[in-house]
């Protein structure tokens, strides 16, 4: 008997502190912590909540996360607490399998949006997001609606840039060449036939010989995006490499003026002949519907037109 | 008709050990099923137009039917089964307080299941990680717990043996904690604003790992090995303090989920202290383990269920020294985001928990049934294509995730790095392939042994003696 009560001592200790922790680390914070609206939290209307349910619904949240941290550097503002105040039940994420979609309204058109659910390889070569092309019609202008809400209110953030360290090692040793002269140019498109042109092509397409071997192709320089990329950005890449990819630091074979000759020749390479700038607008769902006409390069031209870089980096042309 | 008949009797018996068997037999089929989920999910990480235009296959529903399947589905509905029968026969009891009632909880799990797997599919979710089911599956599973609880509970309590065994403990302990984890987590029963949603549902993604299958799991395997080894528990004394710091370091974990998320400082800090301290628990387990498998380990050449629990042991080795150190905010702030976790997730819960899962299920059945396990090398085969499976998932997802990180941290644009994936995508389907094979050979063999008549019979023995 004395052993029972014993165990019953000990059961209700272990009830109390059990409660007493579950009560500090899950009842307690929703009641001291209770931010303040920001100008980030939206009021959705009916249409982008229930946009929002399908966002749920359709698992969206399991590779998409919806917070920007500290230290991710091109997605736009930074969030607060404060902005979630509407934002029940939580789709912040856990997995970034995709990009974080905090800031992601207003970066691309609907139309874009309506092609990229459907065929999402057609929008984005090497993605792998699910198809949802399950999706009737109202669905998808809801989840539309919702998707373009994302950062909304928050400020228009400025896209990816080179760390300062870069930035005041660019300033240091530019005074050297004068990367807008087309002396620098001619001098730079030497050093790229004889380095880069084995991979990125003599062109600078991103068709050289080995390129063929490559996953990840080496980049097409005459692509629009890269005409939104500042000198010390060009920098950046020319001399620290690419991670991920196989462009290598060429500060480990180049000197300082061969990197800065190069800066001044890739300026120089035009957008590929024909190049429409006509913006594209989809009026209607069949257009969608089959998505093969629609270039994957239309987006890009697209937020050139509304003046900015917007292929990456949580710009917006709103 | 005869045939029924005798279904319902089986699933609707009280005769000992019936609802122990059914739980079980019911388990490896959702384990088969959830794999199989888990594998077309994979496989569409490689392919992902492949299931085009099929709503209920795309990944986005696949992921939570996989999840369910295989947390609620196989591992709890093989810990019920491993209350039932180590309780019976840990507290000196011939069957069970009451059978029945166990039976009538593993119909009512398994309708829970198949209705709520159906429903995830169609789009009919909660949409909260780990925790999908609708809320009158919630309260269906939350009743489930409950009975079950009562179960072992009055199991116990009316038993002869009047010492209870450390495995005892931590049952009663899984049992008192994951039904209060489950009404806090779910949010069903009590509801959250905001981004305290967001604590909440962390603090129950954490804490069903650590109330829940740290809890049952290390509990089954006190059990298992002194029965294996011959040798005596190394310490109750350590076993003891592991319990307790369960309870007091795993609960406040879950912050650690969203470290960089604009939630408390403070609660992320008692998030991350006491993720460190987990080890202290992990490593009384680990001692105890070791310590217990002294001078035995080559009995593992022969001893098939020890094999099973020698591979689990050293897997939760492996998980526990990442566990903690990745939820510390320096190595968080980089390993955040990326597919390292998913493989950490998966070493957790099937290399270790469902690793020990498969040894008590080889342990178990002959008691259970009276019958040699049915063949073998089939439970070889099962042994080595899970083993080689989770190592071959586990590297490739840590490979993954590492290159994941670098783009994160390199702000490298998301397409430009994803195909850099492929090949890691694809090593892990084909880890997938091993695994499902693993775990379909592991069902052919225990469904042979429990449905076939003409099988060898065994006698029920208290040793540890393997019976296959």
């Amino acid at each position: 008997m004395e052993q029972r009560v014993n165990y019953l001592i000990a059961g209700v200790f272990v009830a109390l502190i059990f409660l007493t922790i579950i009560f500090v680390t899950a009842i307690l914070p929703a009641t001291t912590f209770q931010p303040k609206p920001t100008p980030g939290a939206v009021k959705y209307t009916a249409q982008e909540i229930r946009g929002r349910n399908i966002y749920r619904r359709e698992g969206c949240f399991y590779c998409h996360s919806q917070f920007v941290r500290k230290q991710d550097r091109d997605m736009g503002e930074m969030v607060q607490a404060g902005d979630y105040v509407n934002e029940t039940p939580h789709v912040l994420g856990t997995e970034r399998t995709g990009p974080d979609l905090s800031n992601i309204g207003g970066k691309y058109p609907d139309g874009w949006h309506w092609a990229h659910h459907i065929q999402p390889r057609k929008m984005k070569p090497g993605s792998i997001m699910p198809p949802f092309s399950h999706l009737t019609e109202a669905e998808m202008t809801d989840l539309i609606a919702y998707l373009q809400t994302l950062g909304r209110n928050r400020k228009v953030p400025s896209w990816i840039v080179p760390p300062q360290e870069i930035r005041d090692d660019y300033h240091l040793i530019a005074e050297a060449v004068d990367v807008n002269s087309a002396a620098a140019a001619n001098a730079g498109r030497g050093i790229f036939q004889q380095n880069c042109a084995m991979c990125h092509g003599v062109n600078g397409q991103g068709n050289g010989p080995v390129s063929t071997t490559m996953m990840k192709k080496p980049a097409n320089f005459h692509r629009p995006f890269y005409k939104a990329y500042s000198d010390a950005m060009w920098y950046w890449r020319i001399a620290e490499g690419v991670p991920g990819t196989r462009m290598p630091r060429w500060n480990k074979a180049l000197s300082d003026e061969d990197m800065l000759y190069l800066v001044a020749y890739l300026k120089t390479l035009p957008l590929p002949v024909g190049t429409s700038t006509q913006e594209y607008e989809v009026t209607e769902f069949s257009q969608v519907n089959d998505p093969a006409d629609l270039s994957r390069n239309f987006y890009e031209i697209e937020s050139l037109n509304k003046g900015g870089p917007y292929y990456y980096g949580g710009g917006r042309s709103k | 008709m005869s045939a029924l008949v005798k279904v319902l009797q089986a699933i609707y018996s009280d005769e000992p050990f019936s609802a122990s068997r059914n739980f079980l037999v019911s388990a490896i089929f959702w384990l088969v099923l959830g794999t199989v989920a888990g594998l077309t999910a994979a496989a569409l990480m490689v392919w992902p137009d492949l299931t085009y235009g099929v709503g209920e296959l795309t990944f986005g529903r696949l992921r939570p039917v996989h999840i369910n399947g295989v947390l609620i589905g196989w591992l709890s509905m093989g810990y019920v089964s491993c209350m039932f029968y180590l309780a019976t026969v840990l507290s000196g009891r011939k069957s069970l307080w009451s059978e029945r009632l166990g039976n009538i909880t593993m119909i009512a799990w398994n309708l829970v299941m198949v209705f709520g797997l159906l429903s995830i599919s169609k789009g009919i979710t909660e949409a909260r990680e780990y925790a999908e089911l609708v809320a009158p599956f919630d309260w269906a599973v939350l009743l489930a717990l409950i009975l079950t609880g009562v179960n072992v509970y009055l199991t116990v309590l009316t038993g002869e043996e009047k010492k209870w065994y450390v495995s005892l403990w931590y049952f009663m302990g899984a049992l008192f904690w994951f039904p209060i984890v489950y009404i806090i987590g779910n949010r069903t029963f009590v509801s959250f604003e905001g981004l305290n949603d967001a604590i909440a549902g962390w603090f129950y993604g954490h804490n069903i790992l650590g109330m829940w299958f740290t809890v049952g799991g290390v509990g089954i395997l006190y059990y298992l090995l002194p029965k294996y080894t011959g040798n005596p528990l190394y310490s109750h004394t350590l076993s003891m303090i592991g319990f307790w710091t369960i309870g007091m370091f795993y609960a406040p974990t879950g912050t650690h989920h969203v470290l960089q998320a604009p939630v408390p400082e403070w609660l992320k800090s008692i998030a991350v202290i006491s993720s460190v301290f987990l080890l202290v628990p992990v490593l009384t387990v680990l001692v105890n383990f070791f310590q217990t498998m002294k001078g035995k380990w080559h009995l593992a050449a022969d001893h098939l269920p020890l094999r099973f629990a020698v591979a689990a042991g050293i897997s939760y080795l492996l998980t526990c020294i990442q566990g903690p150190f990745q939820a510390t905010r320096s190595i968080n702030w980089y390993l955040h985001f990326s597919h390292w976790v998913v493989g950490h997730a998966h070493l957790a819960l099937f290399a270790t928990f469902s690793f020990i899962v498969f040894s008590a299920t080889y342990f178990m059945i002959p008691r259970i049934t009276g019958k040699k396990i049915y063949s073998r090398p089939l439970a070889i085969w099962h042994f080595w294509l899970s083993l080689i499976g989770w190592i071959v998932m586990l590297l490739g997802l840590t490979i993954a995730g590492l290159i994941q990180a670098a783009g994160w941290h390199h702000a490298i644009p998301v397409d430009q790095w994803a195909i850099e994936m492929e090949p890691y995508m694809l090593v892990r389907f084909i880890s997938g392939i091993l695994i499902v094979a693993g775990q379909v050979l592991f069902m052919i063999n225990i469904y042979k042994t429990v449905f076939d008549a003409s099988a060898e019979q065994v006698p029920h023995s208290p040793t540890g003696i393997a019976y296959v």
